[in-house]
């Protein structure tokens, strides 16, 4: 669904205009503990039950039991620079409930840390050549590196 | 004459001069012994400390005399009442049975008929229902067809299930009515028995082994010496509430369908449940604990014997069968639990002082067709955090699938009457309770038991008034503290205004909501009502328990 007419014309480029419908949802790591049975998302705020329980069950197939929402605060933080206080829009959360015999596990996306290691090995080789570069030209400041014997 | 009585004038004098007196009067004693004597070494870590606070505490509770004094000792440690996960009688979201077991703490036995325990009354039963039997179905027809019902409807549930309650709670008035009736001459304990109609159920206790909200997780992490105590369990105060539809009690407890022993049971499994209420969909409220089993304490039929609930909330298809058949378990088992804990409360015993005896009831859910029955025997009550992995009791719930009384009404006639439905309904009244031979009450005074009991007329009328204050929940006179967003945001998030006074509590670190009881000034004596001739006595005496 969108609140976007389709495109009326308009002067100007591009002609061809990308109108994305207002109804998204995405999933999150769930917080507080889940069970297993129950997915959190976070949606449009616009969105009510009956239209979360209908985007699930219509585009994705997922057999929906139960749809609580909860619409939490958005973060507060300091603008940097002005240093006034400034507010990130509210979100939805939606926590589906799905057959109990039914299991959702939030994929671990980025793998674990402590399989790199290699990675990691390299990561400290390059910072300790940076950390030897600039106590080498510590110094000399604003030579050009190429500038050396 | 010592010091010319200055050391009355300035008592620190006292300590400074040396005693005239050479030596004091000592009683001859030998303070030695054989064996050297020594205090018990006591574990002093943290965790060591709090636990043996609670444990003076659970054993304060356990010497208070009277009913109402426990409840107040329980309430103590909140003004503005405990934050109570809300365990409505009629509230079961989908998939809350294995909330529902851990919170009470019961294995469930699906059984197709009673269990063996009603044996006995069987010829009995089958007799009374064959003299019943036309006078049941007439009652159900005219329930059903015969009278234009009209009642006030409220916005607490759908109009739906208000109707169905309502039809329901006409039926079993008449089934029960017409089952005493043919009783009473017959049994003494139905004779004597009370019945009530729409009492007030209320039940309050502590479960353990919950984790812990992130907020407490977080509050947590500011104390390097809660390090290993992160994710540990809290306590969980639960508040039950319940309307039956109507109930029976009587002066003597019925019989235990299984013996004590058996409450250890490892068959009798209850898994635990940590995840906290809110995921299944249990929300929390402020209210001071009440246990309330449908009268007053000092009542002489104490005992429940059945109690009859309506099942109008089961919402059609939209969990599924199976799921509207847990839901009517769980409610089964919240409101057998309910009211036996409240009784038990009124026989001593608290959520922090565990029974001594088995408890039993019996419960009835009904829409008027549909019965299902359930008999609950209550083993234990205890399972705060310090008790819920240590204590092997379990609860024991037997119920029964909703069994239909009868087909259809055809031209002012009961199609197809279940009489196995209602013989195992009266087999329920044929059950007859027993003095015990142990002591009911170990945990209650000689001769104080309740408020009544007492004494001195003023903690008398005092502790009345007081209970009954505390078990009302009326709203507070002041609005409840409360920390305004904008103060969240320009005080505490971020320290936008350092120049203002520090007036408020979480300015001064302090968490209003952990206020005690007590915690207040008591009603101000008016100079012209002190005692005579002269009293400095200001404020009125309060008798709140010492805990």
């Amino acid at each position: 669904m969108s609140t976007r007419w389709y495109p009326i014309y308009q002067r100007g480029n591009p002609q061809l205009r990308v109108f994305l419908p207002n109804f998204w949802m995405k999933i999150v790591r769930p917080a507080p503990k889940q069970l297993p049975n129950v997915v959190q998302f976070q949606c449009s705020i616009e969105m009510t039950k009956h239209d979360i329980k209908n985007y699930l069950e219509k585009i994705y197939n997922i057999p929906v039991v139960d749809v609580r929402t909860k619409i939490s605060l958005g973060k507060f933080k300091r603008d940097v620079g002005k240093g006034y206080i400034v507010k990130d829009d509210d979100i939805k959360n939606a926590f589906i409930v799905l057959p109990k015999d039914m299991k959702f596990e939030y994929p671990n996306i980025f793998g674990d840390k402590d399989g790199d290691e290699d990675q990691e090995k390299a990561l400290d080789e390059a910072k300790k050549s940076f950390k030897n570069y600039i106590d080498r030209n510590k110094h000399r400041p604003d030579v050009p590196s190429w500038f050396t014997i | 004459m010592y010091l010319n009585r200055v050391h009355r004038t300035f008592p620190k004098l006292k300590k400074i001069i040396t005693r005239p007196q050479s030596q004091a009067a000592l009683a001859e004693q030998n303070e030695y012994t054989e064996t050297p004597e020594y205090p018990p070494i006591l574990d002093m870590s943290l965790k060591a400390r709090k636990l043996r606070e609670r444990e003076t505490l659970y054993q304060k509770i356990k010497e208070i005399n009277t009913v109402e004094e426990k409840q107040i000792a329980l309430n103590m440690p909140r003004y503005y009442g405990w934050k109570c996960v809300m365990f409505n009688e009629t509230r079961n979201p989908y998939n809350t049975m294995p909330l529902v077991q851990y919170y009470t703490r019961s294995h469930f036995i699906p059984v197709d008929k009673l269990p063996d325990y009603y044996n006995d009354t069987e010829e009995a039963a089958k007799l009374v229902v064959q003299e019943i039997k036309a006078l049941v179905e007439e009652a159900i027809v005219i329930e059903n067809e015969g009278i234009d019902r009209d009642f006030p409807v409220t916005n607490e549930s759908s109009i739906e299930s208000q109707k169905t309650n309502a039809l329901a709670q006409s039926i079993v008035k008449q089934i029960n009515r017409i089952i005493t009736n043919n009783l009473t001459d017959k049994l003494d304990h139905i004779l004597s028995s009370q019945v009530d109609i729409e009492p007030r159920h209320e039940a309050f206790w502590f479960v353990g082994g919950v984790d812990p909200p992130l907020e407490v997780v977080r509050w947590r992490k500011q104390y390097p010496w809660l390090k290993d105590t992160y994710d540990d369990p809290i306590d969980r105060p639960v508040q039950y509430i319940g309307t039956p539809m109507l109930t029976l009690r009587g002066k003597l407890p019925l019989k235990p369908i299984i013996p004590y022993s058996e409450a250890e049971n490892p068959e009798f499994k209850v898994p635990q449940f940590t995840h906290t209420p809110k995921t299944v969909g249990y929300f929390e409220t402020h209210r001071h604990g009440t246990n309330i089993p449908g009268y007053w304490p000092g009542d002489y039929d104490e005992f429940g014997l059945v109690s009859y609930h309506g099942r109008g909330h089961i919402r059609g298809e939209s969990f599924g069968d199976q799921d509207n058949l847990e839901a009517l378990h769980c409610q089964a088992m919240k409101a057998s639990f309910g009211w036996l804990l409240a009784q038990a409360n009124y026989q001593g015993f608290t959520t922090y002082n565990d029974l001594t005896y088995p408890l039993v009831t019996q419960t009835v859910v009904t829409n008027g067709q549909l019965w299902s029955l359930y008999a609950y025997q209550l083993n234990t009550i205890e399972m705060h955090n310090d008790k819920f992995d240590s204590n092997p009791k379990n609860n024991v719930c037997f119920g029964t699938k909703p069994f239909k009384l009868y087909d259809t009404i055809e031209n002012g006639k009961v199609q197809g009457l279940n009489e196995e439905v209602l013989k195992m309904l009266v087999k329920f009244y044929l059950n007859t309770p027993e003095e015990r031979d142990h002591d009911m009450k170990p945990y209650l005074g000689k001769e104080e038991q309740v408020v009544a009991d007492i004494e001195d007329d003023n903690r008398r009328s005092w502790l009345e008034a007081r209970y009954k204050h505390l078990v009302a929940n009326r709203p507070k006179h002041f609005l409840l503290p409360e920390v305004y967003l904008w103060e969240k945001i320009y005080k505490i998030r971020f320290n936008t205004r350092f120049f203002e006074a520090k007036r408020r509590p979480f300015e001064k670190n302090v968490n209003p909501f952990n206020r005690r009881l007590d915690d207040h000034l008591p009603p101000y004596i008016p100079k012209v009502l002190r005692q005579y001739p002269r009293s400095k006595k200001k404020f009125e005496t309060t008798y709140y328990p010492k805990v």
